[in-house]
């Protein structure tokens, strides 16, 4: 992307002074055509400069000390700590622990696709409505979407426990007195298969709004005719999403695949405040909440860090394969 | 600004003298007539515990600073975030900590280790304290024979239960195990609608009083190194009493697996308890909440296995004095308060126990039918946790709500649920070795 308008601007550049300086081609002209690529060359940068300087002081600083203290063991004291370097010792635990391998990682990538696949499937199927209704229906629709989106993840999280509040909460209840549980001896919490159910309810109802419009702003971007087109040649709805729908807006499905998959991942709110996620059901640990309970339950500042380290550069990796779909598709189009 | 240069006065003169020179003596040997005039000392209080503090500590500044002239300013902390909070403050040093704060009688051994807390052990031989402090709260803020702050307030947990429905059914206090057993399978028998006896895994402090009841230990010091003792033979006893209650007897349903203290508070307000283990502070909170159960709830000290009573967590904080340039002036208002008239007000105010024996014989001495078991609970079966930054770590990976949860559960069996904690907590004693 970045050399893509560093190369646009100068092409663009360079024709402008090609331009102003037609004849002449003196020394003094070089000259100034030198200097005028120079400026070209440096003045997206400059221009970059602000963002790129708070971007660094904001995330690039605070992930270097990330880093450092993975490699350390840090000890608080009285007006500032001490730290023992450690070298990848805290990587090797990590890694070689059975917690990560059979619980942590499990549940946090398996949360994460889960959590994924069903926001952007309901996020598409409610754009879809969205996009059929006609204008006041479509208001209070939208509304009531976007008043799932503002509320903050806590009190969605409280709403959700209310919910399948064991014996008292209404979804328990209504379990019960259908017969598929017996309320008093059922607690949804403490089994990480209904736990990890109510996290992804949870967090699908609070991430699919955003898919919504997202998705919907796409939508209104395709040109009718391409639909009467195919539904001139005998295409069902089924086919004419598939085949219209889907490959025209496909960047926009995958920016907002890209995007929940991010935020899926580290979850954390969410499953720290359900009943037992805050660390007495280590079945339940997710990447997040392990690092937390590392670092600030057992003040294990550099295990916490190289769990944070570990789950930055899982997302790393599926943000560079992401990207390079993103890319090769954007190519293909041109 | 001020604060900062006056701070930078004091790193240097402590490192002109010697930190002993700093102690007591160097501020020109100030007694107990610190002179405080334009000063202000930072307080920090945890929220929650007195339902309005703001009357109380305008009085306790008034007669602060009409003793020493210098002025408090009390900020709340909440009790969720506090330690993270104090963390961060001791990491950023003399400037970021208060002067005075409460601390959480499990969070003193952390803090004394980074050196943030004035050592008062002095202080309080001088004021003729020491021996007027209870035992096992005094010892609680003791390391190496150092005191790090006075005992303010303190509480400990005993057995609540429904007056009215131990005597609709004829139903005794229990006074042993098999009785407090018996009593529960007769109340879920007779009152279906309650819950007979909470088993709540999320609750610490529930599990700890039967490992003690059996007369197990949560560790115990071995030389220099902690050991777990949670999986003796005679702690897994307890658990086994304790988890059977509600794995065989039944007597706490399956929500109870995931409550903490809170949701058996919020239980108990509306009405859903027969009896619980509950702390001293809850009676009058539970019938503010829900007025309908005045007069219908009594207590007893938690029975011991085969009579007497099983010991208990006392809990409780601390006032403890940071290591700033104003240590003397902060001492004159941790006594202030954690001594005679205030100290009696705070703990009417709040329903908890002040820290000096004269004064917890006083409530003692009134025979209120909910504070008289709770008091000789305290006096007489009040436990502490191992005093060591390591069992803050285990609390905070709540290592023993994990081991409860996942017996209650049925994920694993009464000794390997210990055994595993067990191994947990030696980790956590041996990486702070």
């Amino acid at each position: 992307m970045k050399e893509m308008l560093v190369g646009d601007g100068s092409k663009a550049g360079s024709s402008g002074s090609s331009g102003l300086s037609p004849a002449a081609p003196t020394d003094n002209g070089e000259a100034a055509r030198r200097r005028k690529r120079l400026v070209n060359l440096t003045r997206p940068w400059v221009l970059l400069a602000p963002s790129l300087i708070v971007l660094a002081g904001l995330l690039l600083w605070p992930l270097i000390q990330v880093g450092k203290l993975s490699l350390q063991d840090y000890k608080v004291k009285f007006g500032g700590g001490e730290a023992t370097f450690t070298g990848f010792d805290h990587y090797k635990d990590l890694l070689k622990s059975d917690l990560l391998w059979k619980t942590v990682l499990p549940n946090t990538v398996f949360f994460a696709i889960a959590c994924v696949g069903l926001t952007v499937a309901l996020g598409t199927a409610v754009a879809l409505l969205l996009n059929r209704l006609g204008p006041t229906w479509k208001l209070i629709c939208s509304v009531s979407i976007l008043a799932a989106w503002a509320m903050p993840a806590v009190t969605g999280t409280y709403v959700w426990i209310w919910l399948f509040s064991p014996e008292d909460g209404m979804v328990s209840q209504m379990a019960d007195s259908m017969g598929l549980i017996d309320a008093e001896t059922t607690n949804w919490f403490t089994e990480r298969l209904p736990f990890y159910g109510i996290a992804t309810l949870n967090v699908v109802h609070h991430g699919f709004p955003f898919v919504a419009i997202t998705v919907l702003a796409g939508l209104l971007t395709i040109p009718k005719e391409l639909y009467e087109a195919g539904e001139l040649d005998g295409a069902n709805a089924w086919q004419r999403f598939w085949k219209i729908t889907v490959p025209t807006i496909k960047p926009v499905f995958l920016v907002v695949t890209i995007l929940s998959t991010i935020w899926d991942f580290k979850v954390f709110t969410q499953v720290f405040l359900m009943p037992g996620g805050s660390g007495s059901n280590p079945d339940v640990y997710n990447l997040g909440v392990y690092s937390y309970i590392e670092a600030f339950a057992k003040n294990d500042y550099g295990a916490g860090a190289a769990a944070a380290v570990l789950l930055t550069l899982l997302l790393l990796v599926i943000t560079i394969v992401y990207i390079r779909t993103l890319f090769r598709q954007g190519e293909e189009d041109l | 600004m001020k604060r900062r240069v006056i701070a930078a006065g004091c790193i240097a003169l402590t490192l002109t003298l010697t930190a002993t020179a700093c102690g007591d003596d160097g501020d020109g040997g100030s007694g107990d007539k610190a002179d405080g005039k334009g000063k202000t000392l930072t307080v920090w209080i945890m929220e929650g515990t007195n339902p309005d503090p703001r009357p109380f500590f305008k009085e306790v500044g008034a007669a602060f600073e009409k003793k020493t002239g210098a002025k408090i300013k009390v900020e709340y902390q909440q009790w969720a975030t506090a330690q993270k909070k104090f963390t961060t403050a001791i990491e950023g040093g003399e400037d970021q900590v208060p002067d005075v704060a409460e601390v959480g009688t499990t969070w003193v051994p952390q803090f004394a280790e980074t050196g943030a807390l004035v050592d008062v052990t002095d202080d309080v031989k001088k004021s003729g304290l020491t021996n007027d402090l209870v035992e096992g709260l005094k010892d609680a803020g003791t390391l190496d024979g150092k005191q790090y702050g006075m005992p303010w307030y303190a509480g400990v947990r005993s057995i609540v239960y429904r007056k009215d429905i131990f005597e609709k059914h004829k139903l005794k206090a229990p006074t042993n195990w098999k009785e407090l057993q018996e009593t529960a399978k007769t109340l879920k028998e007779k009152e279906p609608g309650l819950v007979p006896f909470p088993v709540a895994g999320g609750a610490e402090m529930f599990a700890t009083a039967f490992v003690w009841g059996a007369g197990g230990e949560l560790a115990t010091k071995q030389g220099d190194v902690w050991k777990s003792e949670i999986n003796s033979p005679k702690s897994i006893e307890g658990l086994e009493y304790y988890t059977g209650l509600a794995t065989k007897d039944k007597v706490s349903p399956a929500k109870v697996n995931t409550w903490t203290e809170k949701e058996v508070g919020d239980a108990w307000n509306k009405g859903e308890i027969a009896m619980s283990v509950s702390g001293n502070w809850t009676p009058k909170a539970i019938v503010e909440a829900n007025p309908k159960l005045k007069g219908k709830l009594a207590a007893i000290p938690i029975p011991g296995q085969t009579g007497g009573m099983s010991k208990s967590f006392l809990g409780g904080s601390y006032l403890s004095a940071f290591n700033t340039d104003k240590k003397d002036l902060a001492w004159e208002l941790v006594k202030l308060m954690t001594t005679g008239e205030f100290a009696a007000k705070w703990a009417k105010q709040t329903n908890y126990f002040p820290g000096q024996n004269s004064e917890l014989k006083k409530i003692e001495d009134q025979k209120d039918p909910l504070v008289e078991p709770f008091a000789k609970q305290m006096i007489e079966a009040g436990a502490t946790v191992p005093k060591t930054k390591a069992y803050g770590e285990i609390q905070g990976s709540q290592v023993i709500p994990g081991m409860v949860q996942s017996i209650l559960t049925g994920k694993s069996s009464v000794k390997e649920a210990a055994d595993k904690a067990a191994k947990d907590m030696d980790e956590m004693f041996a990486k702070d070795k």
